[in-house]
């Protein structure tokens, strides 16, 4: 109990900390870098072979071939390293602390008239309220080659505007590229109040979209003499949508399926305002009005699985096998349901060529994927038709020109920011991994040695007792975990500082090297269930645990020796 | 001027988007031709132009480029319409306030339900896509057009047809706000709320019809009165501009409202259910008002036990226009039996019984004009049937809308869906999508948690 006590106190901490003057840390040695003969693709078909690139306190300050490194310089020898502009992301909730889960909470007297709070109608926040550099979403986007992403706040169906940021950053403000980017929104009804369907938000919308068009013009009549009128109301939701109705801002949807984008399309042909459309997964038959009305585009970098066992339906033994088994080709309801899903999977994965042949610039989003899916689903949509030039203008130079940053950022060129992804193969080769990230000029390395091949399930064997590290931004903390298995099936239990007894740990997988388990525990008189994911290397593991929905900390295991 | 020419360009470009649903033509040869309001035609020929019904007569040769449905043998009937169905629509009730008339299901078109292919697999052409039954006055309806296979839910809308609103009495409106101290909880109450929102709604079109004269008065400086897209509904209603359809049950509250419909001018009132409509007949026929029943179900929760099978057959003898209505996916894929049932429970003509299913309906949706029937001009919506649509034998062969076909029995694909989830395992595909027994309160589960428990099978 006390263990989660503190560590949720260390958590707090840290975000107090965030607002602290900078810690007494020495300055770095040199925030000049130089990295030589690599091949640089400076932006979609602008590649130099051997160039060099320097980077001096946030800014490319030159690309080239005979470029003079600085004597300050630290200098990377690129021979067998690629450079890419850094990516940029079209939506995600990177660093954004979400709110607690209260959807268990007591539903209020009356529902058809909650507060703006749980009807989810909260216009007026802003996300850089809720920002937390130190969040590991921030260290996973970024370890994925992105280095800006576009954040929206958690929430209903109006959560608040977002921002757009650098993935590095000691404080909120630190990470700021642009504040208020966009009026966000999703199609989302409240849980159990008014409006608790997609009718009930649609009629919402645009009751405070007229609500709000009324009030900004009698403010504007106020203003202009205020003698003889009655004061204005002041309302923050509806003043939230007064820049949205100058067009000075555009409208941000979550919108993944095709019925939502058409509904999203709906309200816009309503009011007239600039549309972004979000984690686009299924826009293909959107695309004729998405051009009408002239709306923004980042598709969804997450696709869906292809069927695993496809694979073997591609090896020689399936053909052999019909012979033997009769009642498995005596289904052809089944294959032509098989087919006609395989063929739906395709145009999803599909989806970004058919964009780019359609003549819609778009951007990517990771909103929903899973960051150690992003590199192969590009890989996909590659296969399928998208080139990797397009490929790459959807990660840099599209996404820089549609969130307006085109002279800041998205390519390689003297005067831009630092901002580079640099692979040891070119980036869209099977075997590529991300070497180092810069973000502002600041160097991030990834060692591959770090990354242990996942196929290598011999040899590991997670029975006995482990010492687990839990670090928080504050503090570190200790449990003791003991694994032990009968047959197939394993079972543990973890006991540690301030827990009174062992508690017994529950969904225990293992999965390669890849080990998950969760325990129950009481924390200020509240049970909170612990997920624990983790990869294993030999004798420790890396990984992390959440608690609840609201955050994450790295953890350490290492095995105690044998007794 | 550049900009205005691209605005120009860009709205006949939307225009074109939203016109694109499709038109046939084509020529049904020899069939036996039910045209509901115009007698029975034997060995006739129905010719279809740009998705209209162009002629009607025998001997008619097809234009080159029309296809030709030969129908010898066949009976060739209005497309069916169902006045009460919540298919086709995502959302269905807005349960957490006794009047959301803001809301409209016509937001929530979704094409690819599969139960819309397998009405069109009845002989529906059109349906009536309404609200849920949560609340006294629930949301705006939609009258769709089963153009099954389109994907834009603009495309299945029947542009033009009279907006109309779900208004429901009775145990519903009570069970799901009442037991939380909300008006209403009785019958009484549901009166009171109705009455109150109409008054409002009075106030809030006065307020706006001041402001807006002032408005024209040169250099008038004032606040507007408050939007409320509540209320601005209710005055559609009161002007006359909004149908109501009424979910209900009992006599007493059937003449509850029409005594409030009296009150507030309000002229255009569809009944739907309306068990006990067989007692109080004459009066719903003085008023003008309309009902939409089922052929024989009844007994489900306790305001429905008065009633009877004969119930259709004695509204229609009484001169109300009376249609039979699905409120079910399953039972809307054969309502030709329904209607049929009223020759056994009533003795109705093929003509009256017909009509149950066709024109009055159509009449109750106020699309009369221009479906229901097969008469020239009318849009061509048909349902062609093996045997007469009232016989016990009869399957339906090919169902189609504004001249295009929508349902082939011989020709259609095993698989009609148009989207497939690719995530959707393949033994998922089931027979009864979403069947539930009580869709009108679908969405609503949860207001019963804390009176009831969330029993809703009734």
């Amino acid at each position: 109990m006390v263990l989660f006590t503190m560590l949720f106190a260390g958590f707090a901490e840290a975000q107090f900390q965030q607002s602290q003057p900078e810690p007494k840390e020495l300055s770095p040695v040199s925030r000049t870098y130089a990295i030589t003969n690599a091949t640089i693709f400076q932006a979609p078909g602008r590649k130099i072979d051997r160039g060099t690139i320097v980077l001096k306190d946030g800014l490319i300050t030159s690309v080239g071939k005979n470029v003079s490194i600085p004597p300050d310089a630290i200098v990377i020898k690129g021979d067998s390293l690629h450079i890419y502009a850094g990516f940029i992301d079209g939506l995600s909730h990177a660093g954004v602390t979400k709110p607690k889960d209260e959807s268990n909470r007591e539903r209020p007297k009356d529902p058809g008239n909650p507060s703006p709070e749980i009807a989810g109608i909260t216009p007026y926040q802003d996300v850089r309220t809720s920002l937390n550099p130190t969040d590991k979403s921030v260290e996973d986007l970024r370890a994925a080659g992105f280095t800006v992403t576009q954040v929206i706040p958690y929430g209903g169906m109006l959560p608040g505007t977002g921002a757009i940021i650098s993935l590095t950053g000691k404080t909120a403000d630190e990470m700021i590229l642009a504040g208020k980017s966009v009026f966000y929104s999703e199609l989302a009804p409240a849980q159990r109040v008014y409006p608790s369907t997609v009718i009930g938000v649609m009629a919402k919308w645009r009751e405070m979209y007229r609500q709000a068009t009324l009030a900004k013009n009698y403010e504007t009549l106020y203003a202009s003499n205020k003698a003889g009128l009655n004061r204005p109301a002041s309302d923050r939701s509806l003043e939230a949508f007064y820049p949205v109705i100058d067009k000075k801002l555009p409208v941000l949807f979550e919108a993944d399926k095709y019925l939502d984008i058409q509904r999203v399309l709906a309200l816009q042909a309503d009011f007239g305002f600039s549309v972004i459309v979000g984690d686009v997964k299924e826009g293909w038959d959107a695309i004729d009005k998405l051009k009408a009305a002239g709306a923004k585009v980042f598709l969804s970098l997450e696709l869906p699985e292809e069927k695993k066992d496809k694979k073997d339906d591609k090896n020689p033994p399936k053909k052999e096998e019909p012979k033997k088994d009769d009642s498995a080709k005596a289904d052809p309801e089944k294959e032509a349901l098989e087919k006609r899903k395989a063929e739906s999977i395709k145009q999803y994965i599909g989806q970004a060529a058919t964009f780019k042949k359609a003549g819609i610039p778009f951007g990517f989003s990771t909103l929903t994927v899973k960051t150690s899916d992003i590199q192969s689903n590009l890989r996909k949509m590659i296969a399928s038709g998208l080139t990797e030039d397009d490929a790459l203008a959807a990660l840099t130079t599209s996404p820089a020109q549609l969130l307006g940053l085109s002279d800041r950022l998205g390519s390689v060129d003297q005067g831009k920011i630092a901002n580079l992804v640099i692979s040891d193969k070119p980036y869209f080769n099977e075997k590529a991994k991300v070497r180092y990230v810069f973000v502002d000029g600041l160097m991030y390395k990834y060692d591959p040695k770090e990354q242990p091949k996942t196929d290598v399930p011999a040899g590991i064997n997670i029975t006995g007792t482990w010492t687990v590290t839990t670090q928080t931004a504050a503090q570190k903390q200790e449990e003791k975990v003991t694994f032990t298995k009968e047959g197939n099936t394993y079972s543990g239990s973890i006991t540690g500082a301030g827990m009174s007894q062992a508690v017994a740990l529950e969904g225990i997988e293992l999965t390669g090297n890849k080990l998950k388990y969760s325990y129950t525990t009481q924390a200020e008189g509240q049970s909170l269930k612990v997920n624990v994911e983790a990869t294993i290397a030999g004798n420790t593991f890396k990984g992390t645990s959440s608690a609840g929905s609201s955050t994450s900390f790295s953890i350490e295991g290492k095995k105690d020796p044998k007794r | 001027m550049k900009k205005i020419i691209l605005m120009i360009c860009l709205s006949i470009f939307i225009n074109e988007i939203k016109a694109q649903s499709q038109q046939g033509n084509m020529l049904i040869k020899n069939g036996t031709v039910l045209t509901v309001t115009k007698g029975t035609l034997e060995a006739t020929d129905v010719l279809v132009r740009n998705g209209k019904i162009a002629q009607i007569g025998k001997n008619i040769s097809a234009p080159s480029g029309f296809s030709v449905v030969d129908a010898t043998g066949m009976f060739v009937m209005p497309g069916i319409i169902d006045a009460h169905s919540h298919a086709g629509i995502d959302a269905i009730n807005e349960a957490t306030s006794p009047v959301t008339s803001e809301v409209f299901t016509g937001d929530a078109i979704n094409p690819f339900q599969m139960s819309l292919y397998r009405a069109l697999a009845g002989g529906v052409t059109t349906i009536h896509a309404m609200h849920g039954s949560a609340n006294a006055i629930g949301g705006q309806c939609e009258t769709l057009k089963l153009r099954y296979g389109v994907k834009d839910p603009e495309q299945l809308r029947m542009e033009g047809a009279p907006r109309t609103i779900k208004f429901a009495l009775g145990e519903n409106p009570t069970r799901v706000h009442g037991g939380s101290g909300i008006v209403p909880r009785t019958r009484m109450g549901v009166e009171f709320v109705i009455r109150q929102a109409f008054s409002q709604a009075k106030e809030y079109m006065t307020q706006w019809d001041n402001y807006n004269k002032q408005k024209q008065q040169k250099g008038f400086r004032g606040m507007p009165p408050a939007y409320n897209a509540r209320l601005e509904t209710l005055a559609e209603i009161l002007k006359g501009n909004i149908w109501i359809h009424c979910h209900s049950y009992r006599a007493d509250e059937l003449q509850m409202l029409l005594k409030v419909c009296k009150d507030f001018g309000i002229k255009k009132i569809v009944f739907q259910h309306v068990n006990e409509g067989f007692k109080v007949a004459p009066e719903l026929a003085a008023y003008g008002a309309m009902a939409s029943v089922f052929s024989d179900w009844w007994a489900y929760k306790l305001e429905v036990y008065y009633s009877t099978a004969y119930n259709a057959a004695i509204l229609t003898k009484n001169g109300v226009v009376t249609s039979i209505n699905s409120d079910d996916a399953e039972l809307m894929r054969h309502l030709y039996h329904e209607a049929a049932k009223t020759q056994k429970y009533g003795a109705l003509t093929d003509e009256e019984a017909l009509s149950l299913i066709t024109i009055n309906p159509a009449k109750q949706l106020g699309i009369d004009n221009r479906v229901g029937s097969i008469e020239v001009g009318k849009e061509a919506d048909i349902a062609i049937f093996n045997n007469h649509p009232l016989s016990i034998y009869t399957v339906p062969m090919m169902t189609i809308v504004d001249g295009v076909v929508r349902f082939d029995r011989e020709k259609d694909p095993a698989d009609m869906r148009i989207y497939v989830d690719p995530k959707q395992d393949l033994d998922a595909v089931s027979l009864q999508e979403d069947y539930q027994v009580d869709r009108c309160m679908e969405g609503a589960e949860f207001m019963f948690e804390n009176i009831f428990g969330a029993n809703l099978e009734e």
